[in-house]
């Protein structure tokens, strides 16, 4: 999803083996042997079959989201997407960056692609992760559908009208510090 | 099923985008194919490790015992307590939220339970391994994780003064 200028904010790296992929698979290779040690063999198949299921039908998922991720940016002007929730757009664009995250309906397999897409197209690391704890803390889909259901509404609203300055708030948080740094 | 709409619903824009590019800039095609591919072959496997690896995780994290530590005078300990067990939660919205009825239920106090239910929604450790790590890099998942840590607590903090 790189672009071919280098996508401003955005570090994905490139490499097919990397410093992230040893990570995990340094905690999933010490999961694992928790798991057999702690809780069998059988256990540790049964998790292992179950997840990468779950991984497989996950792809056609995942190959669409990259194809959106992919196209974003070539289809929407890059000045606008800039003006809109770019480094300058001030804090209006992160405003404008977490309403997007409340209203994204989808998951984290649909709700990441599109942020890296927007990030590809034009919008910075801030904004970028002012969507995401936009869609995190206060996402339209998970608070009425699943918290709803679990938790009393009086709560509910609670915790939204207080979270609901944060994603601005975090968001201009990160774009101040990087801001200092190129400084 | 929720997957398989979200599937069709997702193949249903990617298509259409595409057919929007073939008429509005065909050339750039082949190009977008390419980065799709090799986007694609380096998810793969850091999707598979990281959904294998959380569930691992998960299966080793005592969440049973959660609802203990959510008593209603725990105090800010309790709402540290919460921060951590909340960023610990493993599996999608209806296990945080149901371990966060259940607690409640327990007679568990609405301090905890925000500094809970705030800490899974940002920092969620599972979600953050399998998706967020592979999807955005490590840089962002570091920048947005170190902004948004103070918040669960923060909120916690205020229930227990107000």
């Amino acid at each position: 999803m790189q672009p071919d200028p280098p996508s401003p904010g955005s570090s994905t790296p490139r490499k097919l083996i990397d410093g992230s992929l040893i990570f995990i698979t340094a905690l999933a290779v010490a999961g694992g042997a928790g798991v057999w040690w702690l809780k069998g063999g059988d256990k540790f198949r049964e998790i292992l079959l179950i997840e990468t299921g779950f991984a497989v039908m996950l792809l056609p998922k995942i190959l669409a989201g990259i194809l959106i991720a992919s196209c974003l940016p070539l289809l929407m002007s890059q000045r606008r997407i800039q003006a809109l929730i770019g480094p300058e757009s001030g804090l209006r664009g992160l405003m404008i960056a977490t309403l997007a995250g409340v209203v994204i309906p989808g998951g984290p397999s649909v709700t990441y692609p599109l942020t890296l897409g927007l990030m590809s197209a034009g919008a910075d690391l801030g904004a970028g992760v002012a969507l995401v704890s936009g869609w995190v803390l206060v996402g339209l889909n998970r608070t009425l559908i699943w918290e709803l259901s679990f938790l009393p509404p009086e709560f509910v609203a609670l915790r939204v009208a207080l979270s609901l300055p944060a994603p601005v708030l975090i968001g201009w948080a990160v774009r101040r510090y990087i801001n200092g740094a190129a400084r | 099923m929720n997957i398989l709409i979200g599937t069709i619903l997702l193949w249903a824009l990617a298509l259409l985008m595409l057919r929007r590019l073939k008429t509005q800039a065909p050339e750039s095609l082949p190009a977008v194919y390419a980065r799709g591919k090799s986007t694609f072959l380096f998810m793969v496997p850091r999707i598979f490790i990281g959904l294998i690896g959380a569930g691992f995780l998960a299966e080793l994290l005592p969440v049973d015992q959660i609802d203990r530590y959510f008593g209603a005078n725990s105090g800010l300990a309790g709402v540290l307590l919460a921060t951590l067990f909340g960023a610990a939660t493993p599996g999608g919205p209806f296990v945080a939220f149901a371990i966060g009825a259940a607690a409640l239920k327990a007679g568990a106090g609405w301090a905890p339970l925000i500094a809970y239910v705030t800490s899974w929604s940002v920092m969620n450790l599972n979600r953050s391994i399998a998706y967020e790590l592979p999807f955005m890099g490590r840089r962002f998942l570091l920048f947005r994780s170190a902004a948004s840590l103070p918040l669960p607590i923060l909120l916690g903090a205020w229930l227990l003064l107000f």
